[in-house]
């Protein structure tokens, strides 16, 4: 098998992590990274990248959108029922 | 009297829900409002998401008698709030997005990394070392400027954390897409995160 490089690494780190790599493409992959000081922080920050962002945007719901949603609600499941 | 306190399931409540009981209706709203907002924030922004949260569950009020438990209750729920907001985004006008290419990672002539292992790194530590506030609202910009087709496969499988293959049955698109999709917007989000990062510091 040819040499892995960075760049191929990059490319087919999503498909690594969920598993869906032939066997051969993931030993070969894992083997680069151990060697890869450069692709070892890579993989840290792309992996924690998800978890950052998840955690900066999780607004919570403000409480006049869910009393006029109650509110809009009470009104067209009223009028759904009549029709 | 024995009082049951084991919470009815989702699919029981549809079923009430669906035979007319509205007070069955009101705890299937309770349970996921906050949910389908925030992940109308996601899809569409702050100005929109009351809007598509109203429509939402609209949609849920009318099709219930329609459910027929093949999915669990939340998926066809999430999968009924998805389509919401991307009818509700697409009825807009599209702003062009400014390009997040400039964030993909580089690489020299041998295809190795052309920043160092602590440049890669750092974007590890977003959160440690970025103002809260400030990162959550780069945070929410950078995905609101994620090209559509990236950004509904991230917010479903990293933000609201669906399984691939849901997210794929969501969209309509095979897993391998999904993963393709998902894929650019981290790399585009992880690049922009450093780029956050160094810039503050």
């Amino acid at each position: 098998m040819s040499e892995v490089r960075c760049v191929s690494g990059v490319e087919l780190l999503m498909d690594y992590l969920e598993g869906v790599l032939s066997v051969e493409m993931h030993a070969a992959l894992d083997e680069h990274v151990a060697g890869c000081e450069k692709c070892a922080a890579f993989v840290a920050s792309y992996c924690e990248t998800p978890r950052i962002v998840r955690d900066a945007t999780a607004p919570p719901l403000p409480s006049d959108v869910e009393e006029s949603l109650k509110l809009f609600l009470r009104a067209r499941t009223t009028a759904f029922r009549r029709n | 009297m024995i009082v049951s306190t084991v919470e009815p399931s989702d699919e029981a409540l549809a079923a009430r829900a669906a035979s007319g009981d509205d007070s069955a209706f009101e705890t299937i709203v309770s349970r996921y409002q906050a949910r389908i907002y925030r992940l109308a924030c996601r899809l569409t922004s702050d100005t929109d998401a009351p809007d598509v949260l109203q429509e939402t569950f609209l949609q849920v009020y009318r099709h219930l008698p329609s459910f027929r438990g093949d999915s669990q209750f939340g998926t066809w729920l999430y999968r009924i709030a998805t389509n919401a907001a991307l009818m509700h985004r697409r009825a807009q006008m599209r702003r062009p997005a400014a390009s997040l290419e400039t964030f993909l990672p580089r690489f020299d002539d041998q295809g190795m990394h052309a920043a160092t292992p602590a440049e890669l790194q750092i974007a590890a530590r977003a959160d440690e070392l970025l103002d809260r506030r400030l990162l959550a609202e780069k945070a929410r910009e950078v995905v609101a400027r994620l090209p559509d087709l990236y950004r509904e496969a991230f917010v479903l499988r990293d933000l609201e954390e669906m399984s691939t293959a849901d997210v794929a049955q969501t969209l309509g698109v095979e897993p391998a897409t999904v993963r393709q999709r998902v894929h650019r917007a981290r790399l585009m989000l992880r690049g922009f995160l450093s780029n956050l990062v160094e810039v503050r510091s």
